[in-house]
């Protein structure tokens, strides 16, 4: 049985409409106008025990509302969920003690607290055994290299501190299913690179399965084989990265360092010339006759320096989406 | 269990970080207390009688009616309205805990708090001001006047509570927590008992759950009423908390499918 089934997943809002100023007040006080949204529609997919999977998408593509479907926030309007067995929804004990939702921009830490009375009560919360609780904080606390600031007032801390301890609070529990949304919005270079470390880590060792999901490609390309990606309420990819790829570039590209300046027309004719400032070019160039191409280019151009290079993940997905709207 | 008495001590920590903030609240009320007992101590003259009050009796109605808010008013829960429109409440749902369990939990640490400085408080102003107190030693009276304010806090917390449930459907959660501030401060008898307004009114106040928050409890303690009396009204207050406890139960059931419908 896989960990999370979707099938057939559409979510509707209604949101309310109301007309700006003062008098649009007034009316929505006696007449309200909805407006129905399709925030997810009809998607399904399954997600195995232990793998690691990345959400991407723009900004109101369904990412977040896939997130809260799948962890019991939001009542889907038609479809099947099905998480660890359970309904989401139905929000029992149990499904709630096996899952962990974390949201980059909202806090559960207590904000004049240090972390540490958060994380002693959640032991409480999800009946941590004490054995058990120690072993974990001193896992997670290590693999964040998080050291004395859980003793800090979290209103004290800078924003990556704070993350790092959001993660042990939620983690506290071991869950077997984990839910994060945009765990890197607003971290530096260095502690998006470390999180990112600690969350494949995480999955390896505990084999949890995990959802991720991001704005940042960097994020997905360095943890995720699989991603699905979701424009518009609809999955229009799932599968690996690689395939991503050649499904939506078909092209390598080939940059070059020349001898000496060349004419634009004659490099021209090996392929679309996506870059070029004297002595550097980069050239588009499809995947299949790449190899020949190569070898024309050494043979006809002076060449100094050449480079074969796979398609820049993040501009193929600018692409995806742009087709798409 | 042992998760709510952690709520409580975080609580407690929470308010020693905002010192200042606390002591300048206890220092408001303490204001107010004062300004009613002097008010209150000039009205009626020391043999005189007010209504069914000598001045012993209003002066120990006004000082218990200040602990009596303490132990009643105190409370956290206000905080549910903006946990819901700003979205927090999620973090709650998605966790094994009992969402009235916690903020009772938090009002009860809040209470405790409070109630520690008050009784304080009115000892240091007793034996400044040496007031005629009136200090009801029948047992009776003692344990009736307890369930009454036992019966109170849940009365209030679900009152809270329901206000707060606004949240649901207007971001504005503010406005009407005014309105029920000024209400309780004028119905709920803190500043005056309610028996010296015109009986026809007093009437219709049996009726209101306001009633029972302190003017109630109080009038108990100085053994006023007749048992009768007092049962009928523990009985009325004990009804309007099993009908606002319904009433929250249906507007949280009702807020929660709207709020899991349209997501925050």
């Amino acid at each position: 049985m896989p960990a999370i089934d979707v099938k057939n997943l559409t979510k509707i809002y209604s949101v309310f409409q109301k007309e700006p100023g003062f008098s649009g007040t007034i009316k929505s006080l006696f007449r309200r106008k909805y407006q129905k949204i399709k925030a997810l529609e009809d998607i399904s997919f399954e997600i195995k025990e232990g793998e690691l999977v990345g959400f991407i998408g723009p900004n109101g593509a369904g990412k977040t509302t896939t997130l809260k479907c799948l962890s019991g926030l939001l009542y889907p309007t038609s479809g099947q969920i099905s998480v660890l067995g359970y309904r989401p929804w139905q929000r029992q004990e149990n499904f709630l003690k096996e899952i962990a939702f974390v949201m980059g921009q909202k806090n559960q830490l207590w904000w004049e607290l240090p972390p540490m009375e958060t994380f002693l009560l959640n032991k409480e919360i999800y009946d941590i055994p004490q054995s058990q609780f120690k072993k974990a904080l001193a896992d997670l606390t290590q693999l964040l290299s998080v050291g004395d600031i859980v003793n800090t007032p979290t209103k004290k801390l800078s924003l990556g501190q704070r993350m790092k301890c959001e993660l042990i609070a939620s983690l506290l529990h071991s869950p077997q299913v984990l839910f994060l949304d945009e765990p890197t919005i607003g971290l530096d270079v260095v502690m998006q690179s470390k999180l990112r470390e600690f969350i494949g880590e995480y999955n390896r060792k505990f084999g949890a399965t995990i959802i991720l999901t991001s704005h940042y490609m960097g994020d997905v390309q360095a943890l995720c084989r699989r991603v699905i990606i979701i424009s518009v309420g609809q999955i229009i990819f799932d599968g690996q990265l690689s395939k991503l790829v050649q499904k939506y570039a078909p092209y390598k590209l080939i940059s070059l360092v020349l001898q000496k300046e060349t004419e634009v027309s004659q490099i021209l004719s090996f392929g679309e010339i996506k870059f070029i400032d004297f002595p550097r070019v980069a050239l588009k160039v499809s995947s299949k006759d790449v190899k020949i191409t190569a070898t024309r280019i050494l043979k006809e151009l002076p060449v100094e320096d050449l480079n074969i290079e796979d398609a820049d993940i993040e501009e193929v997905i600018r692409d995806v989406f742009g087709n798409k709207g | 269990m042992k998760k709510y008495i952690l709520i409580i001590k975080n609580v407690w920590s929470e308010m020693t970080t905002y010192r200042l903030n606390f002591a300048l609240w206890r220092l408001r009320v303490n204001l107010q207390l004062l300004t009613m007992y002097f008010l209150w101590l000039a009205i009626i003259p020391t043999s005189g009688q007010f209504g069914s009050y000598n001045q012993s009796l209003m002066l120990t109605y006004i000082l218990g009616g200040a602990l009596l808010s303490t132990v009643i008013i105190s409370s956290r829960s206000y905080g549910v309205g903006d946990h819901i429109t700003q979205g927090d409440l999620s973090n709650y749902l998605i966790r094994p805990i009992n969402y009235f369990a916690f903020w009772f939990a938090q009002d009860l640490g809040d209470k405790a708090m409070n109630i520690s400085f008050a009784i304080f408080e009115l000892t240091a102003l007793f034996l400044i001001l040496k007031p005629p107190f009136f200090i009801q030693t029948d047992p009776t009276f003692l344990i009736l006047a307890a369930i009454c304010a036992f019966v109170a806090v849940f009365l209030y917390f679900f009152l809270n509570f329901l206000i707060g449930l606004v949240g649901f459907w207007s971001p504005e959660v503010w406005a009407p927590r005014f309105i029920f501030i000024i209400l309780i401060t004028f119905f709920a008898g803190g500043l005056f008992p309610l028996d010296i307004l015109p009986a026809p009114l007093y009437e219709i106040f049996k009726y209101l759950p306001f009633t029972y928050l302190i003017y109630f409890p109080l009038k108990v303690y100085l053994g006023q009423l007749y048992l009768q009396q007092i049962l009928q009204g523990i009985a009325t207050a004990a009804i309007w908390v099993l009908i606002l406890y319904l009433i929250v139960k249906f507007v949280w059931n009702r807020g929660l499918k709207l709020y899991t419908a349209y997501g925050r």
